[in-house]
This record gives C-alpha cells, sequence and structure tokens, in this order.
C-alpha cells in the first residue's frame, strides 16, 4: 500500500458512509413491548422476558425477565441487549429516564416518554424476591 | 519470483460493490446498511491493511526463514499454485477453527464479528492485532513443506477476495452443487450468527468441504433467521474499542483471575471463567436445548 492508495481508500470510506446516510439506510425503531421481549430472549442467554417497557421513539426498552432486567437500546439498525441486577440505577431526564448500565462505552440509556415510577412497578417484582 | 497482491486489484470492485449492496439495501430494507457501522467497518479494514503493511514484512522473513529447511523443492509450475490454493484454504480452517476457540486468537479476530450487520462492508472489517495474536503461525507448514512464502501471499490473496462476496444477505443460496462444495453467503451467515443453534460453526473459507468432514457444518435455516454480531454486543461504534475490547479484558482478567487460573483466560475459548460464572457457546447452546425440550 501506498500513500495514493491510503489516501484513495479514506476517501472512499467518507464517500460510501455518505451515501449510506443521504439514502437514510440504517432507520429502525423497537417496534412495541413483544418486538422487545422477543429481543431480550434472543439476546440473552436463558433470559425468560415477562413485562416490558419502551420508550416513545422506539430507541430503548426495558424488559423484565426471570430475577434480572434486559436493557434495550437502538445501536444503528439493530439493538444492543444488557442484562442488569436490580435495583436499577435511574435518573429523571428531561422527557424521561435514564438507565446507568454501569458500561462507559455502551453508555445510559434514555427511554423517552418513560416515568421513574414505572420502571420502579416493572421492577418491583424481582426487587421483592 | 515476485508475483502481484491481487487484493490491491480488487479494491475498487470491493468499493462498487458495497456500492451497489447499498442501493439494493436502499429498494429492499434499509435495515441492511448502517451509516455509523458501514463507517466503522471500513476504517477498521483500512486500519488493518496498514496494520499489515507495517507487520506483514516480519510475517514474511520470518516465513521466508523456515522456508529454508523446505522439505520439498516446489515450484512456480501452474498446478502447485492449485495445490497451494488448496492446502492454504485448509490452514486457514484451523487458524479461524482455533480464533473462535481460543481467546488469544479470538481477541484479533472478533473485529471482524463484532457488527450486528451482514454486508459487504463487513467483509472489510478486518483485524489490526493479526501479527500480534502470532496468527500467521497457522500458514508456517506449508514454507515448511516448501511452498514458497510468495507463492502463499497471493494464494492468500485469493482466498481473502473469494470471501469478500460471501458476506451479504442479498444471495439467498446458490446452486445444489455450488453449495456442497463451496463456501457461500449462506454457509457463512451461519457463521456470523449469534443463534445458539449456529455459534462455532462454518469455519471455512473457500472450501465448505472442510467443515463437513471435520464435524463444523451447520446449514442455514428458513425458520431460523441468523441474528449477526458477537453474544455481547459492543453497543458502540467506537473504532478503538472495536479493535482492542477482547484484549482489554484479556489484560483485566489477567490482572485479577488467581494464578492458578490466568493460563485459562488467554487459551480456553472466548467467554470461559475459573468460577463458571460466564457464557461460553457450550452453557449458551446447553440452556437453549433445555429451552427448547421444554416448549
Amino acid at each position: 500500500m501506498n500513500w495514493v492508495q491510503l489516501g484513495g481508500s479514506v476517501v472512499a470510506i467518507l464517500v460510501l458512509a455518505g451515501i449510506a446516510r443521504m439514502l437514510r439506510l440504517g432507520e429502525s425503531r423497537i417496534a412495541s413491548a413483544a418486538d422487545a421481549r422477543r429481543i431480550a430472549e434472543e439476546s440473552l442467554a436463558g433470559f425468560e422476558a415477562r413485562h416490558a417497557i419502551v420508550g416513545t421513539d422506539g430507541c430503548a426498552a426495558l424488559v423484565a425477565g426471570n430475577g434480572t432486567i434486559a436493557v434495550l437500546k437502538r445501536h444503528g439498525a439493530q439493538v444492543a441487549v444488557r442484562r442488569l441486577t436490580p435495583p436499577l440505577r435511574v435518573r429523571e431526564a428531561v422527557e424521561g429516564v435514564t438507565v446507568e448500565t454501569g458500561e462507559r462505552l455502551f453508555g445510559a440509556v434514555t427511554l423517552l416518554g418513560v416515568l421513574p415510577v414505572d420502571v420502579q412497578t416493572l421492577e418491583a417484582p424481582l426487587t421483592l424476591m | 519470483m515476485k508475483l502481484p497482491d491481487p487484493v490491491s486489484y480488487a479494491v475498487p470492485a470491493f468499493v462498487l460493490l458495497v456500492l451497489a449492496e447499498m442501493l439494493v439495501a436502499w429498494a429492499r430494507d434499509r435495515k441492511r446498511y448502517e451509516p455509523k457501522d458501514t463507517l466503522t467497518s471500513l476504517a477498521l479494514g483500512t486500519g488493518s491493511t496498514v496494520a499489515g503493511v507495517l507487520t506483514g514484512g516480519f510475517a514474511y522473513a520470518i516465513a521466508l526463514w523456515f522456508w529454508q529447511f523446505r522439505l520439498f523443492e516446489i515450484g512456480y509450475a501452474w498446478y502447485w499454485f492449485v495445490v497451494a490454493f488448496v492446502l492454504d484454504d485448509l490452514a486457514y480452517y484451523v487458524f479461524h477453527r482455533s480464533a473462535h476457540r481460543v481467546r488469544w486468537f479470538w481477541a484479533s479476530h472478533v473485529i471482524h464479528h463484532s457488527s450486528q450487520h451482514y454486508n459487504l462492508s463487513t467483509a472489510l472489517r478486518q483485524t489490526w492485532t493479526g501479527f500480534f495474536s502470532l496468527s500467521f503461525l497457522f500458514r508456517l507448514p506449508l514454507a515448511i513443506i516448501g511452498f514458497p512464502p510468495a507463492m502463499l501471499l497471493f494464494v492468500g490473496g485469493i482466498n481473502l477476495i473469494y470471501q469478500f462476496w460471501i458476506h451479504t444477505e442479498v444471495i439467498g443460496r446458490m446452486p445444489r452443487w455450488f453449495e456442497a462444495v463451496m463456501n457461500t453467503p449462506s454457509h457463512h451467515r451461519v457463521h456470523h450468527a449469534t443463534n445458539p443453534r449456529y455459534l462455532d460453526s462454518n469455519y471455512a473459507g473457500v472450501f465448505i468441504v472442510w467443515d463437513r468432514m471435520l464435524g463444523t457444518f451447520v446449514p442455514e435455516r428458513d425458520d431460523d433467521r441468523p441474528r449477526y454480531g458477537i453474544v455481547r454486543n459492543l453497543g458502540s461504534f467506537n473504532l478503538l474499542w472495536a479493535a482492542f475490547h477482547e484484549w482489554i479484558g484479556i489484560a483485566r482478567d489477567l490482572w485479577s483471575a488467581p494464578w492458578r487460573a490466568k493460563l485459562g483466560y488467554l487459551v480456553m475459548p472466548p467467554g470461559w471463567s475459573h468460577d463458571g460464572s460466564r457464557d461460553t457457546s457450550e452453557t449458551i447452546k446447553a440452556r437453549w436445548r433445555e429451552r427448547q425440550e421444554k416448549t
């Protein structure tokens, strides 16, 4: 590889990524609570989904399971999932709640249109165990 | 003998084919591509090429050193290229299987699996740490047999080019005879899938017959669509995290594990832990089978 090839590669990368953006590729959302439950079960071994709450923009969800809670966040056109142990670390956000995952690069997950009390209701059966 | 680098010639075709697949995605299913994911994959690919330039000379010199002790004199006749290509693909199978079953090698290879998308740009998402992980060791037996390192480099390039087109959802299944012998998009989708039934299967590069012969072949099923990525998806498009996260994980485990367990964090399968607190592909499959039996 010489400098021309390296420069050409960088230009090609930027052009392709720009075209993907221009074509509006990658748009998706967590469509429903049933969708969130399915994704949680598919992503986490042994997870049995029960109740779920989904942010109004479809970008995040919480799913209560057998002893743990799955936190889902839209990651590009797909969904990334983490298993958390209740009680969750939750704080109020401007238009919803933010759940801390404890991972800097995964980041905190904000559910729009969801209240802290909704999260408490979801995790109550698990924290009482 | 100086042979051309086939990958350099293929790069423009790679770019055009990615573009064509994007247009198909735009027309059929926009979830197949994601701009940030594509950017990450392509940047990782470029980084991998740069890393290859920086370290490739060392790997080549090591291969040349071993070649001086060769068992046979093998020339540059066309049929030796064919034999080298087939044997190199078998060496690739062994490397690839190790790359999924030994955490040290997985730490380097995981980059290629770290996208949750499966498209032609994923093919270019390649490791930056291949030399560091000693992956070149798997080709050395071919140099010791007597295949010239330049020939091995050439057929390795052809192998890499072949593997580009199988990273797509645009192609369903190829003709039956082709699926029986060659690695195809269908077989390789299975390899990239995290569905429990598909984990740790279809390691082939070009010829799927290696998997069929060695018991690691799993066919794609229409009732279990592949879900792509890794068991614990990154949830981040950070380039450096994608390139080094498993190495960082190994370093943390080596630091905190008791002495008797440290080696295990290097050589045992990904997900292994000395206290059994993490999931390996075996435990995931076992839980999945248990659930299948219940329902």
